[in-house]
């Protein structure tokens, strides 16, 4: 029933479109190293590819459903150091941090906004993290760098992606990419 | 609504929310700090030492550099035993006048499910050679030359635990 509703919402093809960038996100968190020993370093990768998700998709809800599909994929993979639960919530949590950031941030093709709604949804992740970290009062990796350390790795890379993904996203225009894509609807 | 003030909104909701997460670490780990809560948030490898039962401190390898090595060869593999001594690591942590000479000290490993109980005379003595040597993995290792604790198999490797037991 659900997959009938999703496909109601989203064209067959949209989901196709969404269903690559969430393998993409996962094929990123792993194949992708930056040499950068810093929390948070990966969402260099990660809003760069959810934002351009977000484009190519122009849809309420298109950010959830590829954080939702790339968390259930990296958690069967074991990506992740604290469990697939952990891993799930996480990856829906940035999908849900810039379906939010949306309705206020719309435009991610404008460099500012872009670098904006990249550092609130990778936010997202960091949240879950340390909530669960709070709740289970475990020790959590990253509380032990610093938090404060932490807070600004990840504001800083979601914003460094959000950036990428506003530049990634004119090259497409440039290209005529958006225009094909409009045929294909 | 302007995009300037889109982007001033959406830059006070992300301080805003950093705010919120300071705030409540600040408070969960400077006002309702536990023990327990010290030793989870402990780095990893932390050794923890208690003095009857309470926690005393807790270090890691890494805070005992300060400190000077001893080292012996063991007359089981003529290797080279370096470390720290136990004598200084109590010293360091705690007052000379909690170390009497029928002061008891249990060193143990959890993993390996072994422990060594010593006293303070025997710790004290120099010719003893009682010391943490650092092991591949970066844990701590018991070694001696004390009689009856002078092999492999009785030596407390992957050290998790200090208790000492005043008189």
């Amino acid at each position: 029933m659900k997959s009938m509703r999703l496909s109601g919402y989203f064209s067959t093809f949209q989901l196709i479109l969404l269903a690559l960038f969430s393998a993409l996100i996962v094929v990123a968190k792993v194949a992708l190293r930056t040499p950068l020993q810093l929390p948070g370093h990966s969402g260099i990768f990660w809003m760069a590819i959810m934002l351009v998700a977000v484009r190519v998709v122009p849809k309420r809800g298109a950010p959830s459903l590829v954080g939702l599909t790339s968390g259930l994929l990296a958690g069967f993979m074991g990506v992740g150091d604290f469990g697939m639960f952990d891993t799930l919530l996480s990856y829906t949590a940035v999908g849900l941090g810039v379906d939010l950031a949306l309705l206020l941030l719309p435009d991610v093709e404008n460099i500012a906004q872009a670098a904006l709604v990249g550092a609130l949804g990778h936010l997202g992740k960091f949240l879950v993290k340390w909530i669960l970290g709070v709740l289970t009062q475990a020790p959590v990796g990253f509380i032990a760098l610093g938090l404060a350390r932490s807070l600004a790795g990840y504001v800083i890379f979601g914003a460094i992606g959000g950036v990428l993904a506003a530049l990634t996203l004119a090259a497409l225009r440039r290209a005529g990419f958006f225009a094909y894509l409009a045929e294909k609807k | 609504m302007s995009t300037r003030r889109r982007l001033f909104l959406g830059l006070l909701i992300l301080l805003g929310l950093a705010a919120v997460v300071m705030g409540v670490e600040f408070g969960r780990g400077f006002l309702v700090r536990s023990p327990e809560q010290a030793l989870a948030d402990a780095a990893p490898g932390s050794v923890p030492l208690y003095v009857n039962g309470s926690l005393a401190a807790l270090f890691t390898p890494a805070d005992l550099e300060p400190l000077k090595k001893a080292s012996f060869l063991d007359a089981e593999e003529s290797k080279t035993q370096e470390g720290w001594l136990l004598a200084d690591i109590l010293r360091l942590y705690l007052p000379e006048q909690a170390l009497l000479s029928d002061t008891r000290v249990v060193v143990s490993s959890s993993s390996r499910g072994k422990s060594v109980e010593l006293t303070w005379l025997q710790i004290s003595e120099p010719e003893n050679m009682i010391l943490f040597s650092l092991s591949g993995r970066g844990t701590l290792k018991l070694a001696s030359r004390l009689p009856g604790f002078d092999i492999r198999d009785t030596w407390i490797q992957d050290t998790d635990r200090i208790e000492v037991l005043e008189p």
